[in-house]
């Protein structure tokens, strides 16, 4: 005995293919009403009629696709081809608006922006900078790099910006057309550093909310770019350890498909000082254990786990401590 | 001087190396495709360069034809991303307001490639845009009606040929033509070079019920890509 069904009707036919019962859904239909049925089935959830049914007869078998090899499965009326073509186009609608409720995809947007904003400001700021050296000789870059772009923005002419930064006046002046572009360009430096803020700290937010203990661990922003790099929350709390430990690493695991040594650690663990700032030998130790923990810390975000505070992770980081004193001087270079 | 064109079946013909399908929605192409008129009809070039079956159609040593839906029929595709080869089998199998009553389920898991596939369906009737993963036959199985003719599977995941084999023996009806465009870079690094991983495809797809018709490789239409184009026994 076998129980086929889909969204009009459930049956339960005998094994010589005999209709046992079957239950029709009578009542009245709605686009709404077809789609919601469609998805429930989409779930794996039975029908009304399917469960009655179900529950009915003992010893059934579920054949969920058992009504398409049925031959005497009742055809669509035209009624039924109409309701089912709009349903299923309102269930995709629904669905993609459904999307802008996945917290992961909010937080890929809000950091893939982010990082946009980050790499426009360094092409945009070192070419700014540069403009303005090339008619502000004397000027050290190096030394009032911070002061130089508010200095054109804040000043009439670049004269006037020399006076400001007390340095030579230039040889050759640029044109009243060349001046505005030069300070208009400076001028959105300056947003592009007032929108990076804004944006992290909405990732700073987010992240807290959203990975808590691994924020604790990493850092807000190093913690939403890992959740980013993995994919999702739920993708990086499956993840190995060691896999997490070389996310952002991309192009060295590829050269180590080839025969190169394995990368000690992705862009985003080295950018905690425990590891930067550790002696080259500890590095891929500590990038190891730090990972191995991050691995925990997603697990207990994404599983509902009690979240991390400060104690734990200061615990997390004597033990790094413990790791570098175990290991004060290099190993020897082995043959 | 004018070439000339070659009926492949309603609604498709081939002239020279292009393709070029009856729009079905005349003035409006779908990814900014060539149009020309000819008389009351307005044909949309298939290009071969983005749609792995108008390259499959170009690179085949068999009858082009055994590779296409016939008119009215049903068909199962997935991975429609979104939306352009299903509008040119839309055009073959529905044409104009669907009149010829034919039906395109076309599968996809990204919420933002469905987005554009809605809108499409809203103006050519008899697409159905289902968001779900393909791998999952129970995700699909709500929404076919009945068994389909023409199944055509462009997925970038791992095991490519085993959810095939799946899905095929789950929707597709006998001797329905089944199509797979098997993407070499996404099968799993362990199976080896291209060469292993299409091979391990052939012998999984060798084993089940599936025939084999034809092997195409797409070297220069589309990289790393071979399309299997077989029968449901």
């Amino acid at each position: 005995m076998r129980l086929q069904y889909d969204w009009r009707l459930a049956r339960i036919i005998d094994d010589e293919n005999v209709i046992l019962d079957e239950i029709y859904w009578t009542s009245s239909r709605g686009i709404s009403s077809v789609a919601k049925r469609l998805l429930g089935m989409q779930k794996g959830r039975f029908t009304n009629e399917a469960k009655i049914l179900f529950e009915r007869f003992d010893d059934v078998k579920i054949s969920p696709e058992g009504h398409l090899e049925d031959i005497d499965w009742p055809e669509y009326t035209q009624e039924d081809r109409d309701i089912f073509e709009m349903a299923v186009i309102k269930m995709a609608k629904l669905g993609v608006a459904e999307s802008s409720g996945n917290m992961d995809r909010r937080l890929d947007m809000l950091v893939s922006s982010a990082n946009e904003i980050r790499s426009a400001w360094t092409t945009s700021e070192s070419r700014c900078i540069e403009w303005i050296g090339l008619f502000l000789t004397e000027l050290n870059l190096e030394n009032k790099r911070k002061e130089i772009i508010e200095a054109v923005v804040s000043n009439g002419s670049i004269i006037e910006v020399a006076n400001f930064l007390e340095t030579v006046s230039p040889l050759h002046l640029p044109t009243t057309e060349e001046w505005t572009s030069m300070q208009h360009h400076c001028k959105s430096v300056i947003d592009l550093v007032i929108r990076m803020d804004e944006h992290e700290e909405a990732i700073r937010i987010f992240s807290l909310d959203y990975i808590p203990s691994l924020s604790a661990l990493l850092g807000p922003l190093g913690a939403a770019k890992l959740v980013v790099l993995a994919g999702s929350r739920e993708r990086l709390a499956r993840m190995p350890s060691g896999s997490l430990q070389v996310l952002g690493a991309h192009a060295a695991m590829a050269a180590h498909r080839n025969g190169a040594p394995p990368p000690k650690h992705g862009s985003i663990l080295f950018s905690m000082p425990q590891i930067s700032k550790s002696p080259r030998w500890v590095r891929g130790k500590i990038a190891r254990y730090i990972a191995g923990k991050a691995s925990i810390a997603s697990r207990i975000d994404h599983f509902d786990g009690k979240s991390w505070g400060k104690n734990e992770v200061d615990e997390i980081f004597q033990e790094v401590t413990k790791i570098i004193e175990k290991f004060p001087k290099p190993p020897k270079r082995t043959r | 001087m004018r070439r000339k064109s070659l009926s492949l079946g309603w609604g498709i013909r081939r002239e020279g190396r292009n393709f070029w399908t009856r729009n079905a929605v005349k003035g409006v192409s779908v990814r900014k495709e060539k149009r020309k008129r000819d008389g009351r009809n307005e044909w949309r070039h298939w290009n071969s360069t983005k749609s792995k079956i108008s390259a499959s159609l170009l690179r085949t040593k068999k009858d082009p034809r055994d590779l296409l839906p016939e008119v009215g029929q049903t068909c199962l595709y997935l991975g429609a991303s979104v939306g352009g080869t299903v509008s040119h089998i839309h055009d073959c199998v529905c044409g104009s307001g669907n009149h010829h009553r034919g039906k395109i389920f076309a599968v996809d898991i990204s919420p933002r490639m469905m987005r554009d596939l809605v809108q499409l369906c809203d103006k050519r009737p008899g697409i159905f845009p289902i968001l779900a993963d393909a791998r999952n036959v129970s995700e699909l199985s709500p929404f076919i009606q009945k068994k389909v003719d023409w199944l055509h599977q462009d997925l970038s995941i791992a095991d490519q040929a085993k959810t095939f084999i799946k899905v095929s023996e789950a929707f597709l009806k006998r001797d329905g033509v089944a199509l797979l465009s098997l993407k070499g870079a996404s099968e799993r690094n362990s199976e080896g070079d291209m060469k292993n991983r299409f091979q391990n495809a052939k012998t999984i797809i060798e084993d089940s019920r599936l025939k084999i018709i034809e092997i195409i490789d797409l070297k220069g239409l589309e990289q790393q890509h071979i399309l299997f184009n077989c029968k449901f026994r």
